[in-house]
């Protein structure tokens, strides 16, 4: 195409006159689509014709603003929110822009939504979490607890059935006539084992005191307190002990059994 | 939409006055392109031409709608030659004029027919075809002429 000859015959003036038909009009926008000499030249006949005109400007009275913005304000209720949805035949660049800028809302609010939706389910989370440390914490206590006591009382039955131990029952006196204790003896050894079935607790200043009774005479074998489960090791003794006893002693003890107190007494069965 | 009012009324005004020549019937039809202005805002493209451009062309064709109506007898459009460019030319109405020059010096350099051609084309509400046939001009002849009479008006009003 000859584009000088094209300018030259007045089309694009024709064009930005609106005088053209639909073809030709169609023809014009694909041809300015494609060269860019043809724009310029249509840019300089809209500016020069805009300026001619405004050249000849003339004010309207200032009435007629005023009317004009009174019918604009009856006629707005129902008109005028930009539409997010162009007319079905209209087709252009402007309305890609549309869809964009109704996408990019869209966008917006979606993801705004999902920010504090992700938010809140973080939050959420981290109490869940918070949460479940604690207890983990928790059960790691109760699993120590638990190891603590399953250690003693493996040790406990190490003792128990041990063949090397010898169980003596220690019945209750007329003091205590429904208390009860065992007492592990090891003979070799000399280590002692207690182990309370039933007695009574005992006042804060008071506590049991068990004895042996070695060649008739009484043998502190350590003190201890009412409410004890398991095994409890006592003081070792020496050999050939022929009986044990608990009786009750103020605090630590004392170096001679109060014979009066009895509580329990056993002796030990010869083998 | 005010914007566009203050900015574009007089000149749109001064195309629509010019077809009709009656204040009253000027001022209602001006009302009338903005309020299409208005409705029509979405439509405009802004690939295919200046917003003056689109909305010049609602002024004019809405005011030459006006003059094919009852209210505008026929005559006042075809009225002589002489009279339409003394009425552009007559100090009547006030104008605005751009940097103190008003359209009479604008189109003073232009040759006759020229003058002719933008006077009544832009003025007068005169398409390009009833032109050509009520002057009995080839219509190739209408287009370059007018071509030619922008190409000056480019060089008087200093685009480019």
């Amino acid at each position: 195409m000859n584009i000088e000859e094209y300018i030259s015959s007045g089309i694009l003036e024709a064009y930005v006159l609106g005088e053209l038909s639909e073809q030709e009009r169609i023809d014009v926008e694909k041809n300015l689509a494609q060269y860019p000499q043809l724009r310029e030249e249509l840019q300089a006949i809209e500016e020069t014709q805009e300026q001619l005109l405004m050249s000849a400007a003339i004010k309207p009275r200032i009435q007629v603003k005023d009317s004009l913005f009174q019918r604009i304000d009856q006629q707005k209720p129902e008109a005028k929110v930009v539409p997010l949805i162009p007319e079905s035949d209209i087709t252009s660049d402007n309305n890609i822009w549309k869809y964009a800028a109704a996408a990019s809302v869209v966008i917006a609010l979606v993801s705004s939504y999902l920010a504090y939706d992700y938010h809140s389910k973080w939050k959420h989370t981290e109490n869940s979490l918070t949460e479940l440390i604690a207890q983990n914490q928790r059960v790691a206590k109760d699993y120590n607890v638990v190891n603590e006591r399953l250690d003693k009382i493996e040790s406990d039955l190490k003792v128990i059935d041990n063949p090397a131990f010898q169980r003596v029952i220690m019945k209750g006196t007329d003091n205590a006539p429904q208390s009860m204790a065992y007492v592990y003896w090891n003979a070799s050894s000399q280590e002692v084992y207690l182990s309370i079935q039933s007695m009574k607790e005992l006042s804060k200043e008071n506590q049991y005191q068990l004895w042996a009774i070695i060649d008739g005479k009484p043998v502190d074998a350590g003190v201890f307190d009412g409410n004890v489960a398991g095994l409890l090791k006592m003081k070792a003794i020496g050999t050939g002990a022929a009986a044990f006893a608990v009786t009750v002693e103020p605090r630590g003890g004392k170096p001679t059994p109060s014979l009066e107190t009895m509580q329990v007494v056993g002796n030990v069965v010869k083998g | 939409m005010e914007y566009l009012y203050d900015h574009y009324s007089s000149a749109l005004y001064g195309v629509i006055f010019r077809i009709l020549k009656k204040e009253e019937i000027a001022e209602e039809v001006l009302q009338d392109v903005f309020m299409k202005i208005w409705d029509r805002f979405e439509s405009y493209d802004s690939t295919k031409g200046k917003l003056f451009t689109w909305m010049v062309n609602i002024a004019r064709n809405q005011a030459i709608d006006k003059t094919r109506s009852k209210e505008i007898s026929k005559d006042s459009k075809t009225s002589t030659i002489e009279k339409s460019v003394s009425r552009v030319d007559s100090e009547d109405y006030v104008e605005q004029k751009i940097e103190g020059i008003g359209v009479k010096d604008i189109l003073k350099n232009l040759t006759d027919d020229q003058k002719f051609v933008v006077e009544h084309l832009y003025f007068q509400g005169y398409s390009q075809s009833e032109l050509a046939e009520e002057f009995d001009i080839p219509l190739g002849t209408v287009k370059t002429r007018l071509r030619l009479a922008m190409q000056h008006l480019r060089s008087t009003l200093g685009v480019n």
